[in-house]
C-alpha cells in the first residue's frame, strides 16, 4: 500500500512541478561527478600522454650504469613496453672539418612516445645500421657531408633532424644530437670502461602496470640511478599538469559542496512542505513504519530519479566535450565504470545525509498539528544537521579525490565559511536601521522585512555568500592559471637559442640580427664551473657519501655561472637583496635547500683552474618551467671578470617576419636553397649558421607549440569546470530564493489582500533580496579574497593580489540576481488570487 | 455529568486537565472536565475563541495527551496506549473533518478520499471512494485536483473521505467555518445525514449555533470548564459575536 501510495505521490508532485528543485539538485551533484570524473579523467590521460611525448616515454631510468637485469624482467611481466638508450659525447670527423657531438644511440621500438621531428616532417623510422640522422646544425657546421666517421666507424648522414621528442628543453646542450643504431655502437669503439655514458631505459604501459613497476623498482634505485615521469620536474608541462589536476580536483570538489547545499535546502523545503500530509495520515492512523516507508520510498524515487537523470547528463556532456576535443583525446575512451559507480553514490549520499535531519523532522511531526498549525513537533539539534552533511561532504570528497588530507581542508574550509558568513550575516542584518511595517514605500517595507526576518536572512546570506564565494574563487584561480600560462608562452615566447657567442661574435651578431630586423632578448654570459666548498667545508660527491664519508653532498657535475647586474624578469627574490658588491652572488632556492645554503655562506667555486669565492647576498625562485635560460648562481660582473666566457640569447622568429626583412639581397639568404622544404625562417637560421658557424642555434619552436597546444586542453577542462560551478551557483541561488519565498508567503498574502498593490510588493520584495544579495556580495568578496590567499600561497604558488574590481561588481550582480530572481518569484506568487495565496499558505 | 464509567459509551471522560508551561507560568486550558457521549450521539461543542474546544477534541480524538484525568474511546482507556497504539486506535475508530479541509494537494479528490482506507489496508479502498464522492454528489470530479475544486466541493471531499472507513466516531472542527452560508447549510445537511446513516458518534466543534442545534446534546466549554448548554445564551451570545 504505501509503495503504490509512494509512487502515487511522486508521480502527481512531478507532475505539477513540486519536485523540480529538489531532482535537479541531485542531478547536478550527480552530473558533476559522474561528468567530471569522466571528463578529467579523459583530459588527464590526454595530457599525460602529450605531455609524456617530452620524454619519449611514460616512466624514464636514468642511469650511469646498465640495470639489473631482473627490471626489465619485471617490466616484461606487467607487460610494459620499453627499449633501452645510450647517451654519451664524442667527436665525429668530416675530412679536416670535428664537432663534438652528443651521440643517442637507440634500439627498435624508440620513440615509445611520439614521433622523431625531421626536417622532412614526423616518422617513427630509425637509422639503418650503418647509419647517422644529425641534428640540422651540425650539417651547417660541418658543410653537409655525406659521411662522418665516428670513432673507428664511418657513417652515412641520412636524414636531419629537427627534433627528438626527448630532447628536453635544455639551452646549454651546446653539442649538436646524432641518432644512430644501438646496434652500431660497438663497432665504433668509442665505449671503454670508464667512459662516461647515460643509459636511459624508457618504459611505456598502462597506468596501473607503471604504478606497480614504480612501487617495485624505485626503492631499488641507487642515489645514481634516476626515475622520471612527466612530472618530475624536467619537462616544461610538468608545472602545468600539476596545477591543472589540482585545479580541477579542487574545483570539482567545490562544485560538489554547491550541489549538495542545494540537496540541502531544496530537501528541507520538500519535508516543510510535506509537514501537513504527515500530521494529516498521522491523525488518520498511519503508523510511524507506515509514514517512514512513504517517504522513504518517495524520496529513494526523487533520488533515483535525480540519479539517471545526472548519469544521462553526464554522458551527454562528456560526449559534448569529446566533440570539441582534439580528435586524438576524444579517441581515448576511460572505462565507464568509475564514473558511474561515484555518480550513483554521490546521488544517494547526498540525497540521503542531505535530508536525513529534514526527514528526521519530517517524521516527528505530531498529529495535533491538523488542528495547532504552529506545532513542528521535536526540535533536533542544529549539531545533527551540521554533522549529517559535513559527514556527507567529507565522504563524497574522499570517494571523488581518495585524498583525506584535501578532503578534510575542503570540509573544514566550508565549515569556516558557514560559521563566519552566518556571524557576518546575522550582525550585519541586526547592525540594518530598524523601522516599523510602513507598506506605502517599497525600500522601508524592504528594510523591515529584511531586519524582522533577521535569523532566517542569515540563513540565506549563508547560501547566497556560499553560492558567489566558491564561484568567484574558482573564476580567480582560472584566471590566474591562465595567465600564468600564458606568461610561460607568451605569444612572442623565443623559438631561437644562441649559444657559444663568442665575444668577438657579438658584435657582428648584432649588426646581422638588427639587419634582420630580430630583436633579441636578454644576453646572457656562460662561464662553466664547480661549487667545490660552503664556509670552506669541502663538498663531497655521492660515491663518497655512499662509501660513508661525512659532509655535505654538492653537485655533481660543472654548473653554469652568468653575472647579471639586474634581478631576471621571471626570477622572484625570497631573501636579501640582489647582487650590489662585487663579491655577491645569488643562489636559486631549490639547490640553496638541498645544499643547506643561507644568506651571508661564502662558496668558493673552481673555475678554470682557480678559485673563486663570493658571499651569499640572496636567495632567488626561479620557474623552471618558463622556456627561458635559468641560472642556479648569478655572480656580478666584476667577480667574473677574470674568466673567459661564451654567451647565450634567444629570439623569436616567424615565417611572417622573415618575409617581412627587407634585406632579401643581402647574400647570406643565398644559403636558402640549401634547406630542403626553405621556408623564409630556414632561409634566415641557415644565413646565420652559415655567417656564424661556431655559434649553435636551437630551435625550441616544436616544443613551443607542443606545449601551447597542451595549455588550451588544459584551459578547456579549467572553463568546463567552471560551467559546472556556475550551474551549481545558480542553482544554490534558486533554491535559497525558493525557500526564502516561502518564509514570505503569508506577509505578501496579507499584504495583498490589505490592498497592496503588486508593484510595491514586487518592489519591496526585490529590494529586500536586493539587500540580501548585496550584503551576501560584500561578504563573498571578504571571504573569496582570504581564501584565494591560502589557496595560492599554500596549494598553487601563484602570485598573490587583490581583485579590486570584485568589490564593486559582486555586490551589484549579487543585488541584481538575488533581486531578479526575487521578483520573478514574487510575480509568479502575486499572479494567484488572495484566497488561492492564502489557502496555499495555509 | 457522570463521574461513572459507562458500557455503551463512545466517549467517556473523567476529571480531565490540560496545562501547558508558557513563559508567564503553567496555563491550566481544562479544568475537571467530566463527559460521557453514548454511541451514535451527536454532540456540539460550543464556546468562545480560546476556550478550549481544540484542545478537548484533540484530547478526545487521542491526539494529545492530558494532563490528567482519564478518556475511554469505545471502551479503550487512552492513558496506557503509546502513540502508536493511539494511532492504530484512531485507524480502526475514529476520523476528522477539518475547517482548513486538510487535503493533499498534490492528490487527486479520488486519490485523498482513498488515503485513510489505503492506511487501514482496505482492499477495495478506490471502489469504495468512488462510491463516497457518488454520495457526496462529485462523480463528475474524481480527477481534479483540490486546487480545482471549490471550498464547498473540497470539503465534500473531506466527508468522503472521514466516512470511507465507516468510523465509529468522528470529530469535526468548525467544518463549516471556511465555507459561505449557503455551502454552509449543504455541507452540513449532508454531515448529519451521513452520520445518521452511518450511526457515527459526532463530536462536532463549532461557533455556528444553528449547526450546534442540529447536534442531540449541545455542550459549551468556557474558561476551562466544559457545562451542558440548556438556555443557549452563551453560544448564541458568541453566535452573534462571530
Amino acid at each position: 500500500m504505501e509503495l503504490s501510495l509512494a509512487w502515487r505521490l511522486f508521480k502527481r508532485e512531478l507532475q505539477q512541478g513540486q519536485l523540480l528543485l529538489i531532482i535537479l539538485a541531485i542531478t547536478l551533484a550527480v552530473l558533476s561527478v559522474s561528468g567530471l570524473a569522466r571528463v578529467s579523467e579523459r583530459l588527464q590521460v590526454a595530457i599525460t600522454g602529450q605531455a609524456s611525448q617530452f620524454i619519449a616515454a611514460d616512466r624514464i631510468i636514468d642511469s650511469p650504469v646498465k640495470i639489473d637485469a631482473a627490471i626489465l624482467t619485471k617490466a616484461e611481466d606487467l607487460r610494459l613496453k620499453h627499449v633501452t638508450n645510450m647517451q654519451f659525447n664524442s667527436m665525429v670527423y668530416s675530412g679536416d672539418k670535428f664537432q663534438l657531438v652528443t651521440v643517442r644511440a637507440v634500439e627498435t621500438g624508440y620513440p615509445l612516445k611520439g614521433d622523431i621531428e625531421l626536417t622532412s616532417g614526423k616518422t617513427k623510422a630509425l637509422p639503418q645500421a650503418g647509419e647517422i640522422w644529425f641534428e640540422t646544425r651540425l650539417g651547417g657546421l660541418l658543410g653537409y657531408p655525406k659521411t662522418i666517421e665516428l670513432g673507428n666507424s664511418e657513417f652515412v648522414l641520412s636524414n636531419e633532424i629537427s627534433r627528438l621528442p626527448d630532447a628536453g628543453f635544455n639551452p646549454f646542450a651546446s653539442s649538436p644530437v646524432v641518432l644512430m643504431r644501438m646496434e652500431d655502437v660497438a663497432k665504433t669503439g668509442v665505449i671503454q670502461p670508464g667512459s662516461r655514458v647515460t643509459y636511459l631505459y624508457q618504459f611505456a604501459g598502462d597506468e596501473a602496470s607503471l604504478t606497480a613497476f614504480e612501487q617495485s623498482v624505485k626503492p631499488l634505485l641507487n642515489s645514481t640511478q634516476r626515475w622520471v615521469d612527466v612530472q618530475s620536474g624536467d619537462s616544461p608541462i610538468a608545472g602545468a599538469v600539476k596545477r591543472a589536476e589540482r585545479f580541477l580536483l579542487l574545483a570539482s570538489l567545490m562544485g560538489i559542496a554547491l550541489a549538495c547545499a542545494a540537496i540541502g535546502i531544496a530537501a528541507q523545503r520538500y519535508c516543510q512542505r510535506h509537514y501537513d500530509v504527515v500530521a494529516m495520515l498521522k491523525t488518520f492512523g498511519a503508523s510511524a513504519k507506515q509514514i517512514r516507508l512513504l517517504f522513504g520510498t518517495h524520496l529513494l524515487l526523487v533520488t533515483l530519479m535525480g540519479i539517471v537523470l545526472g548519469l544521462i547528463g553526464g554522458v551527454l556532456l562528456d560526449l559534448g566535450i569529446s566533440y570539441l576535443l582534439p580528435p586524438e583525446i576524444a579517441a581515448y575512451s576511460p572505462p565507464l565504470t568509475r564514473p558511474l559507480l561515484l555518480g550513483v553514490s554521490t546521488g544517494l549520499i547526498s540525497a540521503f545525509m542531505f535530508s536525513a535531519y529534514p526527514l528526521m523532522r519530517l517524521l516527528a511531526i505530531p498529529p495535533l498539528r491538523v488542528l495547532q498549525r504552529q506545532l513542528e513537533g521535536l526540535q533536533l539539534g542544529m549539531w545533527l544537521h551540521l554533522l549529517l552533511s559535513l559527514g556527507a561532504m567529507a565522504l563524497l570528497g574522499y570517494l571523488y579525490s581518495q585524498s583525506w588530507a584535501l578532503t578534510l581542508t575542503v570540509v573544514a574550509a566550508v565549515l569556516l565559511l558557514g560559521v563566519l558568513l552566518s556571524v557576518l550575516g546575522f550582525v550585519m542584518i541586526r547592525l540594518g536601521h530598524s523601522v516599523g511595517m510602513k507598506t506605502t514605500n517599497p525600500l522601508q517595507l524592504a528594510l523591515a522585512g529584511l531586519r524582522r526576518r533577521a535569523r532566517q536572512n542569515a540563513v540565506q546570506l549563508v547560501g547566497f555568500s556560499a553560492a558567489l564565494v566558491l564561484l568567484l574563487t574558482i573564476l580567480a584561480l582560472r584566471q590566474d592559471l591562465l595567465n600564468e600560462w600564458q606568461k610561460q608562452l607568451p605569444e612572442n615566447a623565443p623559438n631561437y637559442f644562441l649559444v657559444n657567442i663568442a665575444p668577438d661574435d657579438a658584435k657582428p651578431l648584432n649588426d646581422f640580427m638588427t639587419a634582420k630586423g630580430i630583436v633579441a632578448t636578454d644576453i646572457y654570459p656562460v662561464i662553466r664551473g664547480r661549487l667545490t666548498q660552503i664556509n670552506g667545508e669541502a663538498l663531497i660527491s655521492n660515491e663518497q657519501s655512499e662509501a660513508g664519508e661525512k659532509g655535505r653532498v654538492g653537485i655533481s657535475r660543472e654548473l653554469n655561472l652568468t653575472w647579471r647586474n639586474t634581478l631576471p624578469a621571471n626570477n622572484e627574490l625570497l631573501e636579501g637583496h640582489f647582487n650590489q658588491a662585487a663579491d655577491e652572488v645569488s643562489v636559486e632556492s631549490g639547490v640553496a635547500e638541498r645544499l643547506g645554503i643561507a644568506i651571508g655562506d661564502k662558496l668558493t667555486y673552481v673555475i678554470d683552474n682557480q678559485e673563486l669565492t663570493v658571499k651569499v647576498a640572496s636567495i632567488r625562485a626561479v620557474h623552471w618551467e618558463t622556456l627561458q635560460p635559468n641560472f642556479f648562481m648569478i655572480f656580478t660582473e666584476e667577480a667574473l671578470a677574470p674568466f673567459a666566457y661564451t654567451s647565450m640569447a634567444s629570439f623569436y622568429l616567424n615565417d611572417q617576419q622573415a618575409t617581412n626583412d627587407q634585406s632579401t639581397n643581402d647574400p647570406a639568404t643565398n644559403g636558402q636553397a640549401l634547406s630542403a622544404d626553405g621556408t623564409p625562417k630556414d632561409a634566415v637560421i641557415l644565413a646565420l649558421i652559415q655567417q656564424f658557424p661556431t655559434i649553435s642555434i636551437i630551435d625550441v619552436g616544436a616544443m613551443v607549440g607542443q606545449l601551447r597546444q597542451i595549455i588550451e586542453q588544459v584551459s578547456l577542462s579549467l572553463t568546463l569546470v567552471l560551467a559546472l560551478v556556475l550551474l551549481a551557483s545558480a542553482l544554490v541561488l534558486i533554491a535559497q530564493t525558493e525557500a526564502g519565498m516561502a518564509t514570505r508567503q503569508r506577509e505578501l498574502a496579507v499584504l495583498r489582500t490589505f490592498g497592496a498593490s503588486g508593484w510595491l510588493l514586487r518592489s519591496a520584495t526585490g529590494l529586500e533580496f536586493a539587500l540580501l544579495g548585496g550584503i551576501a556580495g560584500v561578504l563573498a568578496v571578504i571571504v573569496a579574497e582570504f581564501a584565494l590567499y591560502l589557496l595560492k600561497t599554500q596549494v598553487f604558488e601563484l602570485n598573490v593580489y587583490m581583485h579590486w574590481p570584485w568589490w564593486g561588481i559582486a555586490p551589484v550582480s549579487g543585488a541584481l540576481i538575488v533581486a531578479l530572481l526575487g521578483v520573478w518569484r514574487c510575480r509568479q506568487l502575486l499572479s494567484q488570487s488572495c484566497s488561492e495565496l492564502l489557502k496555499a499558505d495555509s | 455529568m457522570s463521574n461513572v464509567i459507562l458500557k455503551n459509551s463512545a466517549i467517556n471522560v473523567v476529571n480531565l486537565e490540560k496545562s501547558v508551561t508558557t513563559q508567564e507560568g503553567t496555563l491550566t486550558i481544562l479544568k475537571g472536565i467530566n463527559l460521557d457521549v453514548k454511541q451514535g450521539e451527536s454532540v456540539a461543542i460550543l464556546g468562545p475563541s480560546g476556550s478550549g474546544k481544540s484542545t478537548l477534541l484533540g484530547l478526545l480524538a487521542a491526539l494529545d495527551t492530558p494532563t490528567s484525568g482519564e478518556i475511554w474511546l469505545d471502551g479503550v482507556a487512552l492513558s496506557p496506549l503509546n502513540e502508536e497504539q493511539k494511532a492504530a486506535l484512531r485507524k480502526q475508530k475514529v476520523s476528522f473533518i477539518f475547517q482548513s479541509f486538510m487535503l493533499v494537494d498534490t492528490l487527486t479528490a479520488l486519490e485523498n478520499v482513498m488515503l485513510p482506507a489505503e492506511l487501514a489496508g482496505v482492499s477495495n479502498a478506490k471502489e469504495k471512494a468512488q462510491a463516497m464522492l457518488v454520495r457526496v454528489g462529485l462523480s463528475h470530479r474524481l480527477t481534479h485536483l483540490p486546487k480545482q475544486l471549490s471550498g464547498g466541493e473540497q470539503q465534500r471531499v473531506a466527508i468522503a473521505r472521514a466516512f470511507i472507513c465507516e468510523p465509529t466516531v468522528l470529530f469535526a472542527d468548525e467544518p463549516t467555518g471556511n465555507l459561505d452560508s449557503v455551502n454552509g447549510h449543504k455541507i452540513a445537511d449532508m454531515l448529519f445525514e451521513l452520520n445518521q446513516e452511518s450511526h457515527t458518534t459526532l463530536i462536532l466543534v463549532t461557533h455556528d449555533l444553528l449547526l450546534a442545534k442540529r447536534c442531540e446534546r449541545q455542550l459549551v466549554m468556557d474558561n476551562g470548564h466544559l457545562q451542558e448548554d440548556t438556555a443557549h445564551t452563551a453560544p448564541l451570545a458568541d453566535a452573534k459575536e462571530a
